[in-house]
């Protein structure tokens, strides 16, 4: 027993030798805003518009306050938590958006062995390059990110297989990905009832979104969700990225607090090309369903969705300059409960991020969301909108490292 | 991208080497202070198709019918890590060198090696903390980092002590090479050709400057550029 135990600490680099340096690292991130709205109430305030503030909720508000510590358990295997607070009325002031173990050995071959348990987000984004799913490029992200950020956290664990082409001459990689995970089952309340949005407000673990309060994190049966995914990375100037996902919700289960069985899938597909350092061009797709109510019953309501985005991107100096066009869709194919949830629109982003000194970062945005949404008619409003917003962000970021 | 081949002649030569210590050392010492004195120079140049020089080329000089004469001291050399990347690119060393890792980033590197020529690992660590790793096989030692993927660096190992690597003109010299028969090979990681057209043969005899020069036929690989605002990024 004692020399199992002995091997895998072994195999964990326990026993490696040499001291690990940054046990703890601690990055915080305080994010203020100054926000001008022309829009229709938000969703997040129980109206229908698609970004995150709103008329009532403009002026200085709070971006994000985060704190995020990774805590390196052995030479290959660290523990991360972020705790994040958007001051929006959330049930909680603060929320955990991630909380899990990572295991990466060191190759013994071309191939390297990643395994992560806990609660993460989807590996989907290719905005998101930063700590606490930051994206150097925006404030908002797009349509479809913003849905990944908001109704999809990996609760369970995922294994990847990469292939390292460096000892056979190649500057890049192939990476296999997949994770299975539980607490999935009401992701598509969401889309379904508000239609795409752009913000930056992705919910916490176990959180609710809005103040509607639609309940995302919970589990009807025993059977998990899976996503499988494949990744390429050549000559660090192109990543291509693909991705199924099916949490496997029974659509007909539901109980007495009203929670449903949300029967999602998707694919997506996302590319990123930097074919000179200033340049980056990325583009991603997501087509998919979401179903709730007995399969093969009239009554079943059934929605196909998809989106799509392309952003383009050039550093120069301590600037920034990003332009996204986002185009997205859902479209109800069957039960009837009122103006159906098609939703049809565009929009466009523009950001400047600009920075300041070490710590500090200034960022501008603006948002325009041209959308159609029938189920509007339910406020009294009109099905077309239009959902312009400005901010003005000044971010604060430091980090306390312990060894 | 071609490797060089694993140098079986060169393992061959180190073998024989041993089996005959004392003559072969003292014959190789005395041909090699000899030929500090009165050796021959091999000039060696390296151009793209479009007469481009390609600085940071390995060039070795094996010799073909003699003996590999061997350094008897300590040979030590580094391999730094700065802004995310290995520097040199590529460093070639001879047998028995011992190689310093120091990592210059604010961040921390775990590198590693899983090529035949010289497995290792270094767990995670910033500055100066490991002892040096000594390189005794020859071959190309093909080095990464566990945290950083894109990082990659390359050691070349050989058992000649006659190397060197072109500078910004494209141009190396090997000094007081002694008269004999040698292979001339040449490689770094962004050059395209086949490595059967990156080696030539050539004859040194005293006195006579040998030239060779080496114009690539495929267009060279993309070099990879520092982005050391980027340490943070793609943590997901």
């Amino acid at each position: 027993m004692g020399r199992v135990a002995g091997a895998f600490l072994v195999a964990l680099g326990i026993a490696g030798g040499a001291q690990a340096q940054e046990r703890l690292i601690v990055d915080g991130l305080l994010d203020l805003r100054a926000v001008h709205a022309d829009t229709t109430p938000s969703y997040l305030n129980g109206g229908l518009g698609r970004v995150r503030f709103d008329d009532d909720h403009e002026g200085l508000r709070l971006g994000r306050a985060s704190l995020g510590a990774r805590l390196r358990l052995t030479d290959t295997l660290g523990a991360t938590v972020v705790a994040d607070a958007y001051d929006d009325g959330d049930v909680n002031a603060i929320g955990v958006s991630e909380a899990f173990v990572q295991w990466r050995p060191f190759p013994a071959n071309s191939i390297r062995w990643q395994a992560k348990a806990g609660a993460f987000y989807l590996p989907v984004s290719l905005e998101h390059r930063l700590l606490g799913w930051t994206s150097p490029y925006t404030l908002s992200a797009s349509a479809l990110n913003t849905w990944i950020g908001e109704e999809f956290r990996v609760l369970g664990a995922e294994l990847e297989a990469r292939w390292l082409g460096a000892a056979s001459g190649y500057r890049g990689d192939f990476a296999l990905v997949g994770g299975v995970y539980g607490w999935n089952e009401g992701a598509g309340v969401v889309i379904a009832a508000r239609g795409w949005a752009l913000t930056d407000r992705p919910s916490v673990v176990f959180g609710e979104l809005g103040s509607q309060r639609l309940g995302l994190y919970y589990q009807f049966d025993r059977s998990p969700g899976w996503y499988g995914g494949i990744a390429w990375r050549h000559h660090e100037r192109l990543e291509l990225r693909a991705l199924h996902y099916d949490n496997r919700a029974d659509p007909a289960a539901s109980n007495l607090a009203g929670y449903s069985g949300w029967n999602t899938r998707f694919n997506t597909l996302g590319a990123r090309w930097e074919p000179v350092d200033p340049l980056t061009l990325t583009a991603q797709y997501i087509e998919g369903r979401t179903a709730i109510g007995p399969n093969g019953d009239p009554g079943q309501f059934l929605m196909d969705l998809s989106a799509w985005y392309a952003l383009a991107s050039l550093e120069r100096g301590r600037n920034r300059l990003s332009a996204r066009y986002d185009r997205f869709s859902t479209r109800q194919t069957s039960g009837f409960y009122g103006p159906p949830s098609d939703d049809a629109g565009h929009a466009l982003t523009i950001a400047l991020m600009h920075r300041l000194a070490e710590h500090w970062e200034l960022a501008a945005e603006w948002l325009r969301v041209d959308s159609r949404f029938p189920p509007r008619y339910w406020l009294g409003l009109p099905a077309v909108a239009t959902d312009t917003q400005l901010q003005l962000a000044i971010r604060y970021r430091f980090r306390f490292e312990a060894d | 991208m071609p490797l060089p081949d694993p140098d079986s002649n060169g393992r061959g030569w180190a073998l024989r080497l041993g089996a005959r210590a004392t003559i072969g050392v003292l014959t190789s010492l005395f041909a090699m202070s000899a030929a500090g004195a009165s050796g021959t120079d091999v000039a060696v140049t390296v151009a793209t198709a479009k007469g481009a020089p390609v600085a940071g080329v390995a060039l070795v000089l094996e010799p073909i019918a003699a003996q590999t004469p061997r350094h008897r001291e300590k040979l030590s050399a580094r391999m730094e890590q700065r802004e995310r990347h290995f520097v040199p690119e590529l460093l070639v060393v001879e047998t028995g060198t011992q190689v310093d890792f120091p990592n210059n980033d604010s961040v921390s590197h775990q590198v590693y090696s899983f090529s035949p020529a010289r497995h290792f690992q270094l767990s995670l660590y910033r500055g100066s903390v490991h002892p040096p790793i000594v390189f005794d096989t020859a071959g190309l030692v093909v080095l990464g980092c566990n945290i950083h993927d894109e990082m990659v660096g390359y050691i070349l190992v050989t058992d000649s002590p006659y190397h060197a690597q072109t500078d910004a003109h494209g141009s190396a010299r090997i000094a007081g090479v002694p008269a004999g028969r040698y292979r001339v090979r040449v490689w770094a990681p962004r050059i395209a050709d086949a490595p059967a057209s990156l080696e030539r043969q050539v004859e040194v005899a005293d006195g006579a400057e040998v030239a060779v020069n080496f114009a690539l036929l495929k267009p060279l690989l993309a070099a990879p550029t520092p982005r050391p605002g980027r340490s943070e990024w793609d943590a997901y």
